[in-house]
């Protein structure tokens, strides 16, 4: 049947088939012809914008202000890995590893500060951690993300998250050691909120310049091999004393 | 002719789209274009998913999809707030998709506090606020419906549900609903032909 010489039909057809009424059969059956036809698919193109306005006409409501809070990270994330990902050659040398030792002046200085603040602090209190390396590693925008502290005595290496950087469900942060001269070394990979702790031993850290953090797939990489993600915060990492 | 916030929302488009632009530009224009359509995409969002914490998920895959494709907005030649209304329906869409096929008890986290009825004395539900040329047409036609009948047709789009789906979320009869989408669907048509 030519659809087009029952205008009425057509137009019927179609806008049932815009509004989502028109279902099964009689939908499969609408569409064929529709692709046999240009003006009926321009007709249902017609009624599918016009009830497409409907998105327009729903009363308003103010989302919480942790939407939007929630977007800027996802967005951050995404730049980031778009970021490493447009400079491929740097992502796997260890170039770019080199850079991301030395970037960041400022968080040394930061780390140099905490380092000696903590220091005076603990020598103090004898009964407290022996912390001996600390490392503030920042993200590119320069704002903290996270405080590793290294205690000696327990051979622990503590993580505290200070932004509000979140990783999706499936994926993990990972934490690295960049030694000079050398491949990044995993010190294990950051699971939970808030505080984490990690072992380690002192020979793991020792001619460590700087730590990094890059994003992972859920669980971390194969042990033995390199990072894999984008590096998502990085820093100094400064002996106490 | 656009409305008045539409030249607006393009150039918000456009910035977002430009890669030449730093990182921090784009993004600031993504926000000044989250504020001036947030509460509208926001309402659209719990419309069709009826849980605020759900219809928080959605915006954030809505927005998040609309930075990506931001560049392929002019090629559409739609409204900006429709452009964003679509992008919204259909995650809001998949959403429940996902949902019911993860769990058949969904229908019982719907919020109490929103869930409607078609009572046929509701007051005019729709907001025109923003809304493009296109939509004031559908506004004035859809307004010259019976309320109930109204509904009914919004919600059938809006959440792309079947006459059976209709009867059983509305509690109305299969015969009713079937009867008050086809008068109305006759009806816009007769409306509608005016405005094209």
């Amino acid at each position: 049947m030519n659809l087009i010489q029952h205008p009425e039909l057509a137009d019927r057809l179609a806008a049932a088939y815009a509004l989502g009424s028109l279902r099964g059969g009689a939908r499969r059956r609408f569409e064929s012809l529709a692709r046999q036809s240009p003006q009926l698919r321009a007709l249902a193109l017609l009624w599918q914008e016009r009830m497409s306005a409907m998105t327009e006409l729903q009363p308003q409501e103010v989302p919480s202000a942790n939407v939007w809070k929630r977007i800027a990270i996802a967005l951050r994330n995404e730049e980031d890995a778009r970021r490493v990902a447009a400079a491929p050659s740097a992502r796997r040398g260890a170039g770019f590893w080199r850079v991301a030792a030395l970037a960041g002046g400022f968080a040394a200085v930061v780390a140099f500060t905490l380092a000696a603040y903590t220091g005076a602090q603990l020598s103090q209190l004898s009964a407290t951690p022996e912390i001996r390396y600390v490392a503030m590693l920042e993200d590119e925008r320069s704002s903290p993300a996270m405080l590793v502290t290294f205690d000696a005595k327990h051979g622990t290496l503590t993580l505290k998250r200070l932004g509000d950087f979140r990783e999706q469900a499936d994926r993990s942060l990972q934490l690295w050691a960049l030694p000079s001269g050398a491949a990044p070394q995993s010190l294990g990979v950051v699971e939970g909120g808030g505080v984490i702790r990690l072992p380690a031993v002192e020979g793991q850290l020792r001619q460590v310049p700087a730590l990094a953090i890059s994003l992972e797939p859920k669980g971390g990489v194969p042990p033995g091999s390199g990072p894999t993600g984008p590096v998502l915060f990085k820093g100094a990492f400064v002996p106490t004393t | 002719m656009d409305s008045p916030n539409d030249p607006q929302l393009i150039a918000l488009l456009d910035r977002m789209a430009t890669a030449s632009l730093p990182f921090a530009a784009r993004e600031e224009a993504f926000r000044a274009l989250y504020d001036l359509t947030a509460a509208k995409l926001f309402g659209l969002a719990l419309r069709v998913v009826r849980n605020r914490d759900w219809a928080e998920d959605v915006l954030q895959e809505a927005y998040l999809h609309a930075w990506r494709v931001a560049d392929t907005y002019r090629s559409t030649l739609s409204p900006p707030l429709a452009w964003l209304g679509m992008i919204v329906r259909s995650r809001a869409l998949d959403f429940l998709r996902r949902r019911n096929s993860e769990r058949a008890d969904a229908a019982l986290e719907i919020d109490g506090a929103i869930e409607e009825t078609v009572a046929g004395d509701a007051p005019n539900p729709m907001d025109t606020h923003q809304a493009s040329e296109a939509a004031w047409a559908l506004h004035e036609c859809l307004r010259k419906l019976e309320a109930r009948q109204r509904e009914v047709v919004s919600l059938a789009y809006l959440r792309d549900l079947s006459h059976s789906e209709l009867a059983t979320q509305l509690k109305l009869p299969l015969g009713t609903v079937k009867t008050w989408i086809r008068r109305g669907l006759d009806q816009l048509r007769g409306c509608m032909s005016r405005f094209a």
